[in-house]
């Protein structure tokens, strides 16, 4: 009836257990309590690589694609955060850098757009329109991307020169020269509400 | 996607395209299609980046964009098109072995810049080689327009889908988005261009006097440019037919290897013949009669008829069954079969695997369950003639490691495992499967590997291109022997230790990728072989 098995308390399985290939009552080989180790060690090392001319040349090939494609414009870095020493190198590799900036075709300012439905619309439509205008955007974009590769320098010059136009737009307002202090952008921007606050 | 391409796919766009480009990448490549807006919201990144880094990607056809039912437009990213980053180099190499230097130059570009019209890719490209010639030659357009012309021709480069003819007088707003397609019959047309000129070297120190004129120039070249006549027909490589290239390659080796020279060229023939009228991913390719086939060998193998009929036999009745026989018209009808051809290379695969991982005996049950497709424990045993304990050892340890797989049929209804047969048997497809997800987890290991190598040794490399910087400029400038002695001694002999053992580990690595590359093209193509396609 029921307590079938060996014996009372004692661990029987379902099958038999020499079908598996384990005689009767020998020794289990041990459970595992932990998880596999990361670098097992292995019975067979692997086999050595291909040597051979193809193989080298193929390996310069693919050194060098690799560093080509880190010099050409579309390799997009993040902006490194200021480092605590300034370089002096660091003044010529951003004027190389600004050489390769380019925006995507047909792209404009942000600027003049918000500015202009500031009018009396409802927000639904004026949400609606600035999607419409943000898609036809786009597809200028693409239209014109598609034809532009040869004004990429061009395109260039004009980018250097709208952001030229930037920098000078975002003269702080104030009788000071933006060229006096030596350390550029950063440290006017820094110290601009201080000054606003002193002069009377 | 899995996890482990999707990490490849990042680990390949942060090498090649940088930081932005591969946040925005991968969260498309695990997402599906996406409008921009959603994309700029999820990636946190301003929209000016998002739109940069898409115009980048689908420049490189990794992205496409579709304009759905609603009215918005959505963007996809292809994962497997970004791992095949992995074997530009080859495809840059098999250029070049078909078509030198020239041919490898203009697909270099191809893949570097995705896409590109024509009268770009010559000037780049004769430049190039103008700089390598030697001072005072300069490369034709021509020569290299030439070669353009060949490789259109052999449909290793086409034309990229162009935006339709806008017709001035169209009522309707233009559409958000342009829709492209190509022409089948268009796609390997080449322009008419008339490409006169030489390729330009890159002065550098020579005519100094010559450099305010020459930017002048230059400056006014820039100002009065007028579209070039192939504008807007851009060039893409045809990825397809590269590994077409590779399979076929791939076949006519084995062949080498099984049989002798003669057979493999003759297969190589076939292959030939058939590159243009078969599609890529039929399972056969279009009966060739033994007649024809004698007819194209190449001039070089002057074997007789009969000796090409034996041998055409013998390669028909072949267990491995690359090449079958069609029919009897035109002194016999033969096909090679691609599919067949495939499954049998990805199965050697994994037969050399099994042997390095687990041993000789072990590939010889693997090959006998191969064979014999299912087979009991005991029978095993029997027919590998190894003793029953160590069977039993290697059947568990490849049951483990997901080489082989049971069967259960069970006597009873109730299913009890003492009254039911278990059958060992090994599922190729499956097995090939995990293989690949092993192939992309192993080139993700390296990748990381190599980068982590470079990382620890930044200071050092930077410090060594600085000297070299030094030496180069000292040089120019007609240094003495000694002051260049000292230069290079500002790197000490343990520190040049340390770069050439840096140097040889990253060269390792990067070889070790290129090999492991290649397995996966075997499986891809098999696993690939074996989708239906719709």
């Amino acid at each position: 009836m029921s307590g079938s098995g060996k014996g009372r308390g004692r661990a029987a399985f379902t099958f038999n257990i020499e079908a598996i290939g384990f005689a009767k009552g020998e020794t289990l080989p041990e459970v595992a309590f932990k998880p596999p180790p990361l670098f097992p060690p292995t019975d067979f090392k692997p086999v050595p690589l291909k040597m051979g001319e193809e193989e080298d040349y193929m390996l310069a090939l693919k050194q060098e694609f690799r560093a080509s494609m880190k010099k050409m414009p579309y390799f997009m870095q993040k902006e490194d955060e200021n480092q605590g020493i300034e370089k002096y190198s660091k003044k010529y590799l951003q004027m190389r850098k600004e050489s390769m900036e380019w925006t995507p075709a047909g792209g404009k300012t942000k600027k003049g757009k918000v500015a202009t439905p500031k009018s009396n619309v409802d927000v639904l439509k004026k949400i609606e329109e600035l999607e419409k205008k943000g898609d036809e955007e786009k597809s200028d974009e693409e239209k014109e991307k598609e034809k532009d590769k040869e004004g990429e320098e061009e395109e260039e010059e004009a980018g250097n020169e709208q952001e030229e136009y930037d920098e000078e737009e975002h003269e702080e307002e104030n009788d000071y020269i933006a060229s006096y202090f030596e350390d550029g952008d950063d440290f006017g921007a820094g110290s601009d509400d201080n000054m606003d606050e002193a002069t009377y | 996607m899995t996890q482990a391409e999707i990490k490849l796919c990042s680990l390949l766009l942060q090498e090649h395209f940088g930081e932005i480009v591969e946040k925005i990448g991968t969260h498309l490549i695990k997402t599906g299609s996406q409008p921009l807006r959603v994309i700029a919201n999820d990636t946190g990144m301003s929209l000016d980046q998002v739109k940069k880094a898409l115009c980048v990607l689908i420049q490189h056809n990794l992205v496409t964009y579709q304009l759905q039912k609603r009215g918005f437009v959505e963007y996809e990213a292809s994962c497997s098109r970004v791992l095949r980053i992995l074997r530009y180099p080859r495809y840059i190499y098999t250029a070049k072995t078909l078509y030198s230097d020239m041919g490898e130059l203009i697909v270099e570009e191809l893949l570097l810049n995705g896409k590109m019209t024509m009268s770009a890719v010559v000037r780049k490209v004769a430049n190039r080689l103008t700089e390598t010639m030697e001072d005072g030659k300069t490369m034709d357009y021509g020569e290299v327009s030439n070669t353009f012309v060949r490789l259109a021709d052999t449909h290793f480069i086409q034309r990229c889908p162009m935006a339709p003819e806008t017709t001035e007088t169209s009522d309707a707003p233009p559409p958000p988005v342009p829709t492209l397609a190509v022409n089948e019959k268009d796609m390997y047309v080449v322009p008419n261009l008339n490409l006169i000129g030489k390729g330009k070297r890159r002065r550098s120190f020579d005519d100094e006097d010559d450099g305010e004129h020459k930017a002048k120039r230059q400056k006014q070249d820039a100002d009065s440019k007028e579209p070039p006549p192939d504008d807007g027909i851009y060039w893409q490589a045809n990825i397809d037919r590269f590994h077409q290239h590779f399979r076929d390659q791939a076949i006519v080796s084995a062949v080498a290897n099984r049989m002798d020279q003669t057979s493999s060229e003759i297969v190589r023939t076939m292959l030939r013949m058939s590159e243009i009228t078969t599609s890529s991913n039929a399972p056969y390719t279009q009966p060739l009669s033994s007649n024809e086939i004698f007819r194209s060998l190449p001039a070089g193998y002057n074997i007789v008829k009969q000796i090409l009929d034996q041998y055409l036999t013998l390669l028909a009745d072949d267990p491995l069954e690359f090449v079958g026989k069609s029919g009897d018209s035109g002194g016999g009808m033969y096909v090679i079969n691609l599919h067949k051809a495939l499954a049998t290379l990805a199965t050697a695969t994994q037969e050399s695997i099994v042997q390095e991982r687990f041993g000789s005996r072990c590939a010889r049950i693997f090959r006998l369950l191969l064979r014999k497709k299912h087979l009991e424990q005991k029978q095993v045993e029997d027919f590998a003639m190894i003793p029953a304990k160590e069977a039993k050892d290697m059947l568990y340890k490849m049951l483990s490691e997901n080489f082989v797989s049971l069967q259960e049929i069970p006597k009873t209804p109730d299913h009890a495992p003492s009254r039911t047969f278990y059958l060992y048997t090994v599922n190729t497809l499956s097995s090939a499967r995990m293989l690949l997800h092993w192939c992309y987890k192993s080139v993700a290991n390296l990748i990381e590997r190599r980068q982590y190598e470079t990382k620890e040794n930044k200071r050092l490399l930077e410090k060594s291109q600085r000297v070299e910087a030094i030496l180069a400029s000292m040089q120019a400038t007609g240094a003495e022997e000694v002051q260049l002695q000292e230069i290079e001694e500002m790197i000490t002999a343990p520190e040049r230790q340390q770069l050439e053992n840096l140097k040889r580990n990253v060269n390792k690595i990067d070889a070790s990728e290129n090999q492991v590359d290649e397995t996966i093209f075997v499986l891809e193509s098999y696993i690939e072989s074996t989708v239906k396609k719709l």
